[in-house]
């Protein structure tokens, strides 16, 4: 038998679109040797909506804005912030102090949701379902408040180019208030479940390592990053809109634990301290937001002529819960869309990432350490399983990988 | 390497790629209440001189980070711009830096760059398959997210015929609005 | 209403052909505790050969059309298929794009349309609930 080949056997795992917890279909392809990942390959293209080309092509600016924010149904702050900053570089437009404010608030009511959404997905894929119950329920709490203030749960549409389209008055701040102390009760409650539980520390330590070289080599962002020992963030680093006014830090895991270990355990801990991040950034914006006009140009038509005529080009980077998110766009003058848009999301880039944390897992933890990096494209449309020698292909379905990672929960329970 | 005022990188760039260095230029302007500066740089680098530049950001900063590539098509010639930031890690240190390369549509090839920064290899996939851009020395040139029954030659971000036009499909009472008219 | 002939619960099975995951997650939303879809007996599971009822949403991407037919036939009769969202209905923000391949209707056929760029967790019951009627009358047919 040539030599390689001796023992291994090849498994083709094709994982149909899944049951909770999923998002994005995706496909991975991992090569395994007896229970261990050797190799991964990352398809991606299931998702692929051609909406560049729809922003460059189909719609004016405040069009593409909207559809911007169906780029991802849980981070739709982020794309239209990024594509207003960007517009508004291009075409030399400055929204009011107070809209900035806005935007912030808003952005890091997402970046609660999201952290929380992300949570109980992760003790889904460890086997907690309880928990995963626990925390959505913990989550509509802050979906309340996002519809109270602005106006809708998911789709809020409350960005334009030039500032927000809805203020926040007076009447509405101790309703905000009320739900930031509520989380503040029963943050306590979370950590504990999260990091001290014996289960779940099991599980996820020393679990998809990513190493602060690797994690600087393949360029990832984000709480993935973060967790690794690299303190970037767009908030802290290059300031945008009322973040400049603020203090923002970078998170990293040796704050609760002294050490930088890189593997999901320290996700969990960023994630969750950047929850708190956020409910005092929110205090804060609340306290200092300065009074004011809320659009630089309220009226649409002439809005639409001023991005009609304006020529230039302009970058947006915004701090997204799942990592930085850039866009690049160019304006010229007499065209009515944008001549070219450029989108990078955050999770682009934290696949690249996959192969490595991957390596030298055992098939039972890919969900959690796949999860980890909080893709959002999270669900693994199919699993390719490939195993050289036999070339025998067989069949599991997600249920299966699924059923093996509760089991290995159970088995350590005992 | 101590960090640079941004004039001083350009002058920096200027200097050492003499003839390569086309332009560079610093954008600034002032964000909310305490008026902190948001800067940004664009340098034009020809091509020749291309993996000069890069080296060159790599001495700037020891791993830089890479954005994303973004490409506009321009008619007769395609520009692509490299966004890099330097000096991460530090409140309100960073600094981004857009490398742009001015490719003709007769020879559409540049170098890859994924032995300096293996993190590039997504982004110029992309833009391999997205604009026709060929990336010489590329690992893995697969398609990344066009779909296989999508044939060859057919470049979602151009606008000229090898655009997508002929595979836009709508409900069959619409009509496609398609390409916008000038104007 | 009352549901005779359909006496066990409803078992849902979720198909993302390629959305943005607002529907989806406003979906999984039903089944939390806050609207808690499963005192009706409703539940998702993981294979479409159990389901009665396919939720789909999303705009069709080509690389997904197979998966969507193979789905299809593999669910057995009697089964009802709900569209959710504005993508899936006709198209939504994404009705020209070049790699799409139409909405959910040109590729299987759709009982149930429950429109909203994400529709609501309410109107999604409320489209599982007006599904559950019409199997019930399928299932009635297929005695009779």
């Amino acid at each position: 038998m040539a030599v390689g080949e001796t023992g291994k056997t090849t498994y083709t795992i094709p994982i149909g679109p899944i049951h909770p917890a999923l998002k994005e279909p995706i496909q991975l392809m991992l090569e395994i040797e007896g229970e261990k990942v050797v190799n991964t390959d990352v398809l991606v293209g299931q998702v692929h909506r051609s909406i560049e080309w729809l922003g460059m092509n189909r719609n004016n600016p405040v069009q593409t804005l909207y559809l911007a924010e169906r780029i991802c149904g849980i981070c739709n702050i982020c794309h239209p912030f990024c594509l207003a900053m960007a517009v508004e570089q291009a075409a030399n437009i400055t929204p009011p102090d107070r809209a900035e404010y806005i935007r912030v608030i808003a952005a890091e009511m997402e970046r609660i949701h999201s952290h929380i959404l992300w949570a109980g997905v992760a003790a889904h894929e460890i086997g907690f379902d309880t928990v995963f119950y626990l925390t959505w329920r913990v989550r509509e709490e802050i979906m309340d408040l996002i519809e109270y203030v602005f106006g809708n749960r998911v789709t809020k549409a409350v960005l334009q180019f030039g500032g927000v389209r809805r203020d926040i008055t007076a009447e509405q701040l101790p309703r905000i208030r009320k739900s930031l102390d509520y989380y503040k009760s029963i943050f306590e409650h979370l950590r504990r479940i999260f990091l001290e539980d014996r289960t779940v520390r099991m599980r996820t330590r020393n679990v998809g390592i990513l190493s602060t070289e690797d994690a600087l080599k393949l360029l990832t962002v984000g709480p993935t990053a973060r967790a690794s020992g690299v303190p970037k963030d767009v908030r802290q680093d290059q300031p945008y809109s009322a973040y400049a006014d603020l203090d923002v830090k970078a998170i990293t895991p040796d704050i609760v634990t002294g050490t930088v270990v890189g593997d999901v355990y320290d996700r969990i801990i960023v994630r969750l301290l950047e929850v708190k991040q956020s409910m005092e950034i929110i205090e804060e914006c609340i306290a200092r937001m300065p009074e004011g006009p809320i659009m630089s140009e309220p009226k649409m038509p002439k809005l639409l002529r001023l991005l009609t005529d304006a020529a230039g080009e302009g970058i947006g980077r915004v701090e997204a819960p799942r990592g930085e998110d850039i866009h690049y766009v160019r304006l010229e003058a007499g065209q009515s869309t944008l001549a070219t848009w450029k989108v990078r999301a955050p999770t682009y880039v934290n696949l690249m990432a996959v192969p490595t944390i991957l390596q030298g897992m055992q098939i039972a933890d890919v969900p959690i350490v796949f999860a980890s990096i909080d893709p959002c494209q999270s669900c693994t449309n199919r699993i390719l399983v490939t195993d050289r020698a036999t070339g025998r292909k067989s069949v599991l379905g997600y249920e299966e990988l699924h059923r093996l990672s509760v089991e290995k929960t159970r088995e350590l329970q005992r | 390497m101590e960090r640079l005022t941004p004039q001083a990188i350009i002058d920096s760039f200027s200097k050492k790629l003499g003839d390569g260095f086309v332009s560079g230029s610093v954008y600034e302007r002032e964000v909310a209440v305490k008026k902190n500066k948001f800067r940004s740089l664009w340098v034009e680098v020809k091509k020749s001189a291309f993996r000069d530049a890069i080296e060159h950001i790599c001495h700037l900063q020891k791993y830089p980070h890479l954005a994303i590539i973004s490409s506009s098509d321009l008619g007769a010639e395609v520009e692509l711009i490299y966004h890099f930031t330097i000096y991460y890690g530090h409140h309100l240190e960073e600094l981004s830096l857009g490398l742009r390369v001015k490719l003709p549509k007769s020879d559409l090839k540049i170098p890859t760059i994924t032995d300096l920064i293996p993190g590039a290899i997504f982004t110029e996939r992309e833009t391999q398959e997205m604009m026709g851009v060929e990336v010489v020395g590329i690992p893995d040139g697969r398609r990344l997210f066009i779909a296989e029954d999508v044939p060859e030659g057919v470049y979602p971000w151009r606008k000229d015929e090898t655009g997508p036009e002929k595979l836009l499909r709508v409900l069959p009472e619409r009509k496609p609005k398609g390409k916008d008219k000038k104007g | 209403m009352n549901l005779k002939a359909f006496n066990r619960a409803l078992w849902v099975y979720h198909l993302n052909t390629g959305s943005c995951n607002g529907c989806d997650i406003e979906i999984l939303a039903v089944l939390t505790p806050r609207y808690d879809v499963e005192r009706f007996g409703i539940r998702l599971v993981g294979s479409p050969r159990h389901a009665d009822v396919l939720l789909v949403t999303g705009p069709v991407a080509r690389s997904m059309e197979d998966s969507v037919r193979r789905i299809y036939a593999q669910t057995p009769d009697p089964k009802v298929v709900i569209a959710v969202g504005n993508c899936g209905a006709e198209g939504g923000v994404f009705h020209e794009a070049y790699s799409l391949i139409g909405p959910i209707d040109q590729i299987i056929p759709v009982d149930v349309y429950v429109p909203g760029c994400p529709p609501r967790p309410e109107a999604i019951i409320h489209g599982v609930v007006m599904a559950w009627a019409k199997l019930e009358k399928l299932v009635q047919q297929e005695v009779a």
